[in-house]
């Protein structure tokens, strides 16, 4: 049975995350556009994406594109996995109600 | 870690609420300049047909129609710089060189049937320019089909059975209309 995951559980992270598996593997969205698609701050938005990081959820791709620095995030291959199980237990825990 | 049914609910409607709107953010992010651009040409490219004699609207048509593909190139070119595929910009090209050729096709059928009249030359436009615009409903935001064949019908009912007023309708009703839709979906965004 798929398991819950406590660090994608987090509002933000989830969201972060749905935003993030919504796109085509091979797409990645630019920081900028996320933070406004979330309606969150810099701050907030670089915290929960570092801990998505570190758990391996997330790449972050930090470029230069018209010698202007972006960052680019996107779900790993792990995270969409992960994801679909998050999703999967809150579907069983629904269903068994 | 548990939690509650309702809890999971709650977490899934989130989930289901930020998909949508990520989906929607991506496909209305240029589509309504489409609307905007080509609203504009076809509210000034029908006036014109009301106005000018019908030799001297068919060059404003023509021309019209060159910088309406030239500008759709480059919204094509420009689109969703906030996501980007591994390959950078390989959609946004693609789009372009689907607007430019529709605009080669376009010339090309008109050139065929030469000599045709203003209410001709203005249909073979509108055809060409639905056909895009649905072609990029299907691609980026399905609910846009359904203007695009909306206008499809109002420019052939018109055409067939209200030949007098074909200029005005189109001018107005389909011109301003693709504006008017343009605007609501970047408010919308």
């Amino acid at each position: 049975m798929a398991e819950l995951n406590e660090t994608i559980h987090q509002t933000v992270r989830l969201r972060i995350m749905a935003a993030l598996v919504t796109l085509a593997p091979n797409e990645e969205v630019e920081f900028i556009y996320l933070r406004d698609l979330l309606e969150v701050t810099d701050g907030n938005l670089g915290a929960h994406l570092r801990k998505l990081e570190e758990a391996g959820y997330i790449s972050v791709n930090k470029t230069f594109v018209e010698r202007k620095p972006r960052t680019y995030v996107s779900a790993t291959t792990d995270g969409r996995k992960v994801f679909s199980e998050h999703v999967a237990a809150l579907e069983a825990i629904l269903k068994s109600k | 870690m548990n939690i509650s049914p309702s809890e999971a609910e709650e977490a899934l409607d989130a989930i289901q609420v930020m998909m949508q709107k990520t989906r929607r953010a991506i496909s209305s992010s240029g589509a309504y300049k489409f609307l905007i651009v080509w609203g504009v040409i076809w509210m000034v490219g029908f006036l014109g047909s009301q106005f000018l004699p019908s030799e001297i609207a068919s060059f404003v048509w023509i021309w019209l129609d060159i910088l309406g593909g030239l500008l759709s190139a480059i919204i094509g070119i420009r689109m969703n710089r906030g996501v980007r595929t591994s390959s950078p910009t390989t959609s946004g090209r693609r789009i372009a060189i689907f607007w430019l050729l529709l605009f080669f096709y376009c010339a090309a059928a008109i050139g065929v049937a030469w000599p045709v009249d203003g209410k001709q030359l203005a249909m073979f436009i509108i055809l060409f320019i639905t056909v895009g615009w649905i072609a990029m409903g299907l691609l980026l935001s399905f609910a846009s089909v359904w203007w695009g064949l909306a206008l499809l019908g109002l420019s052939l009912v018109s055409y067939f059975l209200l030949p007098d007023y074909f200029y005005f309708i189109m001018a107005f009703v389909g011109g301003g209309g693709m504006i008017i839709l343009g605007l609501y979906v970047r408010n919308r965004w």
